[in-house]
């Protein structure tokens, strides 16, 4: 048959939305069976995902909620860097919803699944939406989704992170509504194009308030430096796998809005500087504070911080090779940190401890385990046949061909703080493989359903670091998605 | 004075922001502080509602014939701000259970005791 379906983008949000309805339904028919629809939600998304990439790359795919005309509708906006984004939501939600199928098994399991869900919904919303506010709704869905499961286990550490992360999370939020409240007010349109186009057309001067409130806001869940408070106690203490979906996904998604909203909407040139700094001093600090670490989540965490600073720095270069380089980095280093949470859970439920002291020898007792986190490791680190090779090279590589000396000093930094990096991640390998162990610790047989994850992760990271060529079109078509503002205004107003 | 009577609503919307502001970054109680995020969404709620307002505006519902849109307020904020609300009940419901459990594990709501987790 020569006609190819062509799935709508609105089947990316639906899809785990409905799903995370359902699942209390069918949890009263039988709980055992609720942990099923997430995996197979998010099959079905990364299959509508990979459809959708060709079709979006031709021509930018933007659906009218409702059938109103674009200023007066809610859109949806697929472009590339948008579905590729969902993409790369959709196939680590499945990853990790297989891993968890045999991961979390408390009771109240069915309600991780609903939550799991939203998250997800929340997060491929904010990634695909064409409307501020409607930005702001799903940016709510993901947050309090988010809350809920760093607290899911319920011991004394989940609800202090919890507690100080909702403070925190609650404040960015009604900074953030201040700020799409003065956008509304001066622009009369809650259509991200049209604001774009209305601020082209006026002075940038009056548009400094509604910018640092919005970005503030945004920036709590991006963790961006003086913003990030919360993200080492959330990230320590939540479970192994949202501890992945948060490190590798939501945090991402917050900077994705923080981009969409720089490079987009408000069309700041003059300020990517300040944000350059802001991402240099970001991965400073989070590698440094890594560093003397002794908890290994709590250190896995830093290091998620300074890889937002590294990925805010590649963006605020402003050149399509940077921002390219940057959305790399992101699906590198989503892969990379959700292979490392994953092993770091089974190896922790092993120990019965997070500090790494303990994990002395357990290259030994776990194999696979431990060589998943030796890839993920090489990966975040950057050597050569992984993706993070790649990613962090096309950074730098785009940072150097812009000749301009304060971008070199701040190369210097990010390279410094690489080195950093390697040091502590190597300390923990060394840690692994070459010390013995005093005890022996519980003997743990880690479920096929848990352990495919981390091969097929593995298996991503080896195959796009030898072969990054696969990726190369679909990064450019999806940095010129988010730099330029012009074709972003004239595919959605027409 | 005349100031003050055009733009008293965002005044006072920026004093309930300030208000919650306060709260949360200077009082140590859990409940004090969840209740500073109470104020401080309807601070960002009131400044919302008064955006769409209009001098002597009616109800933006074509109760009946004939009645035109210009002496309407604008019904978009209106939308957004009920969306706000049940947001903002939603993460009140989840603070103030954070809040039961917390006291249950440590035994206090005073925020600089609740820190195990440090650097």
């Amino acid at each position: 048959m020569n006609e190819i379906i062509y799935f709508n983008p609105v089947l990316l949000i639906a899809v785990p939305l409905a799903l995370a309805f359902l699942s209390p339904l069918l949890g009263l028919i039988s709980k055992k069976s609720v942990k099923y629809l997430p995996v197979a939600g998010f099959l079905a998304n990364t299959g509508i995902a990979v459809s959708l990439i060709p079709r979006a790359i031709e021509q930018t795919i933007v659906v009218r909620i409702g059938g109103f005309p674009p200023p007066f509708c809610i859109n949806l906006v697929a472009g590339p860097a948008g579905i590729l984004l969902s993409f790369l939501i959709a196939v680590t939600g499945f990853l990790v919803a297989l891993y968890s199928l045999r991961y979390i098994n408390q009771d109240g399991e069915e309600k991780y699944h609903v939550l799991y869900l939203l998250l997800l919904t929340g997060a491929t919303g904010v990634v695909l939406t064409g409307d501020i506010f409607n930005l702001f709704v799903f940016f709510e869905i993901l947050c309090i989704s988010s809350y809920a499961l760093v607290a899911f286990f319920g011991h004394k550490a989940g609800i202090e992170a919890s507690v100080k992360y909702l403070i925190q999370g609650s404040v960015g939020s009604s900074l953030l509504l201040l700020g799409i409240g003065f956008l509304y007010g001066r622009t009369g349109t809650l259509n991200m194009a049209g604001i774009a186009l209305f601020i082209q057309n006026t002075s940038p001067g009056e548009m400094l308030i509604p910018l640092f409130f919005i970005i503030t806001g945004l920036g709590i869940e991006a963790a961006v430096f003086p913003l990030n408070a919360w993200l080492p106690d959330a990230h320590s203490s939540a479970p192994a796998s949202i501890s992945a979906v948060l490190s590798g996904i939501a945090i991402e998604v917050g900077l994705y809005a923080v981009i969409r909203m720089l490079f987009t909407i408000f069309g700041v040139t003059e300020l990517f500087p300040v944000f350059m700094v802001l991402g240099v001093t970001t991965l400073v600090i989070g590698e440094m504070c890594a560093f003397t670490q002794q908890n290994l989540k709590r250190m896995l965490a830093f290091s998620s911080i300074g890889q937002i600073g590294l990925i805010l720095f590649a963006v605020s270069l402003a050149t399509s090779q940077a921002v390219a380089g940057g959305i790399f980095q992101m699906l590198s280093h989503t892969a990379g940190k959700a292979l490392l949470f994953l092993t770091a859970g089974y190896m922790i439920l092993n120990t019965g401890s997070h500090d790494i002291e303990s994990f002395r020898g357990i290259g030994r007792r776990m194999p696979l385990i431990s060589l998943g986190f030796t890839a993920g490791v090489f990966s975040l680190v950057g050597l050569p046949p992984f993706m993070g090779f790649a990613s962090k090279f096309s950074i730098i590589r785009a940072a150097l061909s812009l000749g301009n000396t304060w971008v070199y000093i701040m190369t210097g930094f990010v390279l410094t703080a690489t080195v950093i990096e390697a040091s502590y991640f190597f300390r923990v390998i060394q840690v692994i493989y070459f010390h013995n162990n005093e005890k022996p610790g519980l003997a743990l047989k880690v479920p096929a359903s848990s352990l495919a994850p981390i091969l097929l992760l593995m298996a991503v990271i080896i195959i796009i670091g030898i072969f990054p060529g696969i990726l190369t079109d679909l990064l450019h078509n999806a940095a010129g998605d988010i730099a330029n503002k012009i074709d972003y205004i004239r595919s959605v107003l027409g | 004075m005349t100031f003050l009577q055009n733009y008293i609503y965002y005044i006072a919307s920026f004093g309930l922001v300030l208000t919650g502001l306060y709260i949360i970054m200077v009082k140590k109680n859990l409940i004090k502080v969840i209740l500073g995020i109470s104020i401080l969404e309807t601070g960002v709620n009131v400044f919302l509602i008064s955006l769409g307002y209009q001098e002597n505006g009616t109800a933006p519902i074509f109760s009946r014939i004939g009645l035109s849109a210009n002496r309407m307020t604008d019904p978009v904020p209106q939308a957004l701000v009920l969306t706000a609300i049940v947001i903002g009940l939603a993460v009140l419901a989840l603070a103030l259970t954070l809040a039961i459990r917390a006291y249950r594990y440590f035994g206090t709501l005073n925020l600089m005791k609740i820190k195990d987790q440090k650097w």
